[in-house]
């Protein structure tokens, strides 16, 4: 199975005065198709690593970081950021990679279907009927043509993965999605979503406080091991298999 | 391509969802505009009416030489040749361009001023025909009720002179081509081609007109000299200069000055006063704006960057508050110029006739509303600009989980 994702010694601080955090990713490799979920605590830097692997947040330090969302696609991220080549990782993240938000993050001023379709007119790709199969198979057919502040929160979950996964992309990345949602409908949804993505051959890479969940979804973890250094000064947070 | 006519649709789709807030932008633009129109429409309609009624009368116009000279037929063709004099013509001496009028319905024979005239002459404007020989005249209108003439009728002109101790009278049948308004002049005048005039001059001086078979000495080969003009500038504004250059060239003149220094200083004070509230009201509107726009940006932080997680380019992004500001700048002008032209037409009809003013007292062009568009869109840009700085600075994932 192809890498999808190769980091080795990734590192993102944010240090003030010499006291702060340390985010630290020696070594981690995610294949095609794998379904991760990056477990710890909250603050421990799992929406920030998850942003590096967005290409929205620039690493202070890389070895190796890599991409090669599909067969044939080799990125050298760490290239990119360096040579500042914003443009060339908006035009990688908006082919290959959806995005989902703890909040959805859907635009208020667009309904559901535009927000759904918003990647892929940044694609150019044809009006078909993926929008409304990919609405039926999440459960907001009916929602469709409403604002998102008319929605329930967990049908404005189901909007967003909907959003992160019309233009097909290689990659779903997911922060925390089902955070805000009461463990019932974050179930349904999860399952809902685990379905489509098996079914579409895609890589997620998830952010979980939440052990349990993780467990039963059987998902690969990526463990935080957390301590702290400098003496003290500075909380330093390592993710690892 | 595609992400601009997508960001082009976002911005709109945003400004209207937020009609509150997009409303209060427009009405705080329009409350800056609109006075700001009126105002210029204020300057621009009093002055031009001041002007307008300078330019009307010729009179504003003219630039009179004191004293007599001696000015040639060369002297007077270059300064007709200028472009910022309208009409100029000679004059022969006061005394020699006088003519008797008699006509069949008056009993008296009345002594006439003759003036020469030609084509674009001020004085005469909007008359179809001009004297074209020496058997035209055109006759001021207090002339025309004492000979108690209308246009078209024949009158007989004479001219009478003492050549070698003996009294001569000349007639000349001229026909009344037209009748001048009372405004030109409240003189006896009768309006004649050039030629006349001279040859008024020469039959007086003794001298022969063999065009009007008038005996007298042979004119000989002197060339002609007039000792008087009738000079008009093309505008007021024009009168200084050719002032000023007569007077350098030794010419004394005389001219109404005073009026026109008067208009033109009212004119200056009232631009530096509008330049000086229009210069505080726009540096507010831009200060306001931009302020509003960077405010904007930190409340929109979450939606940009959702933007920039989704594909777009932050060079497009920075459109957004861009568009906005363009969209806010063009919905402002309007609603400025139905303000402005609802006051118009309350001043234009109220107030004018209460201040006893003739003309318009508050109006302007249309291409100061194209200016006034023109400078709100580059000015609501420029503000607007602060506010993409601020987009171009934040980290793609800062904000995104603000929402």
């Amino acid at each position: 199975m192809t890498v999808v994702y190769s980091l080795k010694n990734v590192v993102k601080e944010r240090i003030n005065d010499g006291v702060g955090y340390r985010l630290q990713v020696p070594d981690i490799q995610i294949k095609a198709q794998e379904h991760v979920a990056l477990v710890g605590h909250s603050g421990c830097g799992k929406s920030t690593l998850l942003d590096m692997l967005a290409l929205i947040l620039h690493p202070d330090q890389s070895d190796d970081f890599k991409l090669d969302p599909v067969d044939g696609k080799h990125y050298d991220i760490d290239k990119l950021w360096h040579r500042r080549r914003q443009s060339r990782l908006s035009q990688i993240r908006k082919q290959h990679i959806g995005y989902v938000l703890q909040s959805g993050g859907l635009l208020p001023y667009l309904t559901v279907r535009e927000n759904i379709e918003l990647p892929r007119k940044l694609l150019n790709l044809a009006d078909d009927d993926s929008i409304n199969s990919i609405a039926r198979v999440l459960g907001i057919n009916r929602q469709l043509d409403k604002l998102p502040g008319l929605l329930s929160a967990g049908e404005r979950q189901r909007a967003a993965f909907a959003r992160a996964l019309s233009h097909r992309p290689s990659i779903l990345l997911a922060d925390e999605p089902t955070a805000s949602l009461d463990p019932i409908t974050a179930r349904k949804i999860m399952a809902v979503v685990m379905e489509l993505i098996k079914g579409l051959k895609i890589t997620l890479i998830t952010a979980s406080h939440d052990w349990a969940h993780v467990y039963k979804m059987d998902l690969r973890t990526l463990h935080q091991e957390a301590a702290a250094v400098e003496n003290g000064r500075i909380y330093q947070s390592i993710f690892r298999d | 391509m595609s992400q601009l006519s997508n960001i082009i649709r976002l911005s709109f789709r945003d400004y209207s969802h937020e009609w509150r807030m997009s409303g209060c932008f427009i009405f705080a633009l329009s409350s800056v505009l609109a006075p700001m129109m009126i105002l210029f429409g204020l300057k621009f309609g009093i002055v031009s009416t001041m002007v307008d009624g300078l330019v009307e009368n010729p009179s504003n116009r003219e630039i009179r030489p004191i004293g007599s000279g001696r000015y040639t037929e060369q002297w007077i063709e270059d300064y007709r040749n200028r472009g910022d004099i309208e009409f100029i013509i000679p004059k022969t001496r006061a005394l020699a361009a006088t003519i008797q009028l008699k006509s069949e319905s008056a009993t008296r024979i009345l002594s006439t001023e003759l003036l020469a005239t030609a084509s674009n002459d001020p004085l005469l404007a909007g008359m179809q025909q001009i004297p074209a020989n020496y058997n035209q005249v055109i006759l001021s209108q207090s002339a025309a009720k004492k000979l108690k003439v209308e246009a078209g009728q024949q009158i007989d002109a004479s001219l009478a002179r003492q050549f070698q101790g003996k009294r001569e009278r000349v007639h000349l049948p001229v026909t009344v081509i037209d009748i001048a308004s009372a405004a030109v002049t409240s003189r006896n005048v009768a309006f004649v081609n050039l030629d006349l005039l001279v040859a008024t001059e020469q039959f007086k001086d003794g001298r022969e007109v063999p065009e009007l078979g008038w005996e007298g000495d042979s004119d000989g080969a002197a060339m002609r000299t007039f000792p008087s003009f009738r000079l008009y500038a093309r505008s007021i504004y024009d009168v200084d200069t050719i002032v000023a250059d007569l007077e350098k060239k030794g010419v004394r003149v005389k001219a109404n000055v005073a009026e026109i220094e008067t208009v033109q200083s009212i004119d200056q004070n009232l631009s530096i006063i509008f330049w000086i509230i229009a210069c505080v009201g726009a540096a507010g509107f831009a200060f306001s704006l931009g302020a509003s726009l960077w405010a904007n940006v930190d409340r929109k932080g979450k939606e940009l960057s959702v933007l920039r997680l989704i594909g777009f380019k932050s060079s497009v992004i920075v459109l957004f508050p861009v568009l906005q500001s363009c969209y806010t700048a063009i919905l402002g002008w309007l609603m400025a110029v139905l303000i402005y032209l609802a006051f118009e037409q309350l001043i234009n009809r109220f107030l004018a006739p209460r201040l006893n003013l003739d003309g318009t007292l508050c109006y302007l062009l249309a291409e100061h509303f194209f200016w006034a568009l023109a400078l709100t869109i580059i000015t609501a840009i420029i503000s607007a600009i602060l506010g993409g700085l601020r987009i171009s600075s934040i980290e793609p994932s800062d904000g995104l989980r603000d929402l």
